[in-house]
């Protein structure tokens, strides 16, 4: 028999709870969390957590971006951000999550996905550093 | 060099920088082991496309799954972590390459080890290439000239061909390889020594000998250590071959040499099995005809419409007690032109350099032969087969007839003027005159501990007395009724000085 992967899992919970609430959606997460532990596949959990994420942000045209920076955003600049993904990624809904980090130095980090967009001092300065040193 | 003209200089260099922000894809280290890294993310990610880690470290994506990759690590795999961030570069793996490389010793990724400085690349080209198509083909004509007797004569290489160096451990196979390129010195010739998995002693002691006999001049090493990770060895042989092609697109000719194939099937069975690719037979992986196919396709020689020039390849496989049956020995034996067999026995009993003439073939090289060393050779090999079944036969009775004795000492006589020490290439032209005089009977009568003395007083008389025969040989590659005469004379006025 072939294994069940972590994404067939997330797969079938995300059917078949898709459109159920109250005491229906009840009944499939217990059902789930029991299928989960009969497989042995508790300490998998987590990961099959962000499987059925995926699914449902896939499903339903979100994306999720983390915006990195070294001083808390303005609101101007969220919205004109905002408007980029919508633009790049033809997004209904977005969920924008914002970290500050000192060590960026300054300019701002986008995260989609696998996908980033770098524009940081700190990018920067180590792309002008492998530049000096392959030059 | 003042401090004000460095920070100009930098100045400088920093102006010429230029930043575009563009999207990039990166990925999570999921797990790393043995050099072996798995990745989560990198969605567009190409086959073979190389990665960086946050370290400096780069990557080679070898399995591209589901929703991970597998990729092999170039380097020191110590110092990544789970989470780190990985980058695509979107560029397949490429080593640099430039004419200075020449004269140096280059690690697996074509950047020199030998402490003598950084090297300029003059360009970048990928390791995997897919081999040149048959239009720009030529088949061989050109000899490659080892200044080994036995090779020259009965198993010649020619340029672009593909000849394997197979034997047991401690056969001389590595000699064989370097005596060729002792010998390419004046023939214009590049030669790439690739060294796969071998001792760094080893390397270190064959660096000395090629540079004391001047043939660093035209040499190129390239090498993975065994200390260095199986991802290294893998890519070496590509990474020679690239260089070696840089070379090859100038129109020059080059003789790349394998040292050896087998560690590289081994390395390549080790990043499988932990890729968790499935094991086939000896568990190597499905792929590994391909792996050794497709390197040593891309040996070849060009038509002058597409630049001319050349690679000649000499793969190294070694086998374990002589058994030509095993599964990278048969793959690789079937992917070139031809195969030197060296084999244990002969070695111990002093038949130096220990080629087996009978298992040995070259399927293309006699082409590329020069006329007067087909005349000479022409039913050599025929003969020494026969002299060894003769020989087996004859140790059961003494009741010979006179042929057959004839035909014995003939035998005994062509091994003695065949082996040859380590190291001392014999001319093409040398060779010529002493396989003569040999094949036309004029050894016969010379005893059999004296034939080696007989041979380098016969070569040093022809040399100074037959030079028509000389000029002739190396001129046109043939010789003339008139310069067969001088040859005969000067041999008869030898021998019955050397016999009293």
């Amino acid at each position: 028999m072939a294994t069940i992967s972590i994404n067939n899992i997330a797969r079938a919970i995300y059917e078949s709870s898709k459109g159920k609430d109250g005491v229906e959606l009840d009944v499939v997460v217990k059902n789930a969390v029991r299928l989960i532990s009969k497989k042995n596949l508790m300490n998998k959990s987590k990961e099959i957590l962000n499987g059925v994420r995926k699914i449902t942000d896939k499903e339903g045209g979100v994306i999720r971006a983390k915006v990195s920076s070294r001083i808390t955003l303005e609101k101007k600049i969220i919205d004109e951000i905002e408007d980029f993904i919508k633009k790049r990624y033809q997004a209904q809904n977005i969920v924008l999550e914002f970290e500050t980090d000192k060590k960026l130095l300054g300019g701002i980090k986008i995260e989609v996905g696998d996908e980033i967009i770098d524009t940081t001092l700190k990018n920067k300065i180590n792309k002008l550093e492998n530049y000096l040193i392959t030059n | 060099m003042t401090k004000n003209y460095i920070v100009e200089n930098l100045k400088k260099q920093i102006e010429n920088f230029k930043d575009s922000v563009k999207a990039e894809k990166i990925g999570h280290v999921i797990e790393v082991f043995d050099g072996i890294a798995k990745i989560s993310g990198l969605s567009d990610i190409k086959a073979s496309e190389m990665v960086s880690f946050p370290n400096g470290e780069k990557g080679v994506a070898l399995n591209l799954e589901e929703d991970s990759i597998g990729v092999i690590i170039l380097g020191d795999f110590s110092k990544i972590h789970e989470g780190d961030e990985v980058k695509a570069t979107g560029e397949i793996l490429s080593v640099p390459v430039s004419n200075s490389q020449i004269g140096r010793v280059l690690n697996a990724l074509g950047n020199p080890i030998d402490g003598k400085g950084a090297i300029k690349a003059e360009a970048f080209n990928p390791i995997e290439k897919v081999a040149p198509g048959v239009i720009t083909r030529l088949s061989v004509s050109q000899a490659v000239q080892t200044g080994i007797k036995a090779i020259d004569a009965l198993i010649p290489i020619g340029r672009g061909q593909r000849e394997l160096i197979i034997g047991d451990r401690q056969t001389g196979k590595t000699a064989i390889a370097i005596d060729a390129i002792l010998n390419q010195k004046g023939q214009d010739m590049i030669c790439v020594y690739v060294s796969i998995g071998q001792k760094d002693s080893k390397l270190r002691k064959l660096q000395t000998r090629l540079e004391e006999g001047g043939a660093m001049d035209y040499t190129i090493i390239v090498s993975a250590g065994s200390s260095e990770s199986a991802a290294l060895s893998y890519i070496a042989p590509y990474t020679g071959v690239s260089i070696a092609e840089y070379f090859m697109e100038q129109g020059k000719d080059v003789l790349i040499v394998y040292d050896d194939l087998s560690k590289h099937a081994v390395a390549y069975r080790e990043i499988s099995l932990l890729l968790r690719r499935p094991p086939g037979r000896e568990a190597f992986p499905g792929d590994v005809f391909y792996l050794h196919s497709r390197l040593l396709e891309r040996a070849c020689r060009r038509n002058k419409e597409y630049g001319g020039g050349s690679i000649t390849a000499l793969p190294i496989i070694e086998t374990q007690s002589g058994d030509l049956s095993a599964y990278i020995p048969t793959n690789v034996i079937s992917i070139t032109d031809g195969q030197i067999f060296l084999e244990t026995d002969l070695f111990y009993k002093g038949i130096r350099p220990a080629v087996n003439v009978g298992f040995s073939v070259s399927r293309v090289g006699s082409s590329a032969q020069i006329k007067a060393m087909k005349k000479v050779s022409g039913t050599l090999k025929l003969d020494l087969a026969q002299f060894r079944e003769l020989e087996a036969f004859s140790q059961f009775g003494s009741d010979l007839d006179e042929s057959t004795k004839n035909q014995l000492e003939r035998g005994k006589r062509a091994v003695e003027v065949l082996k040859q020490p380590q190291y001392s290439p014999v001319a093409t032209e040398d060779q010529v005159v002493a396989l003569y005089a040999l094949t036309k009977g004029y050894m016969d009568d010379v005893a059999l501990d004296k034939i080696k003395s007989f041979e380098e007083g016969l070569l040093d008389y022809t040399r100074r007395n037959a030079k028509t025969f000389y000029k002739e040989v190396i001129n046109d590659k043939m010789w003339t009724e008139q310069g067969e005469q001088e040859l005969i004379k000067v041999i008869g006025e030898f021998k019955s000085g050397f016999n009293k």
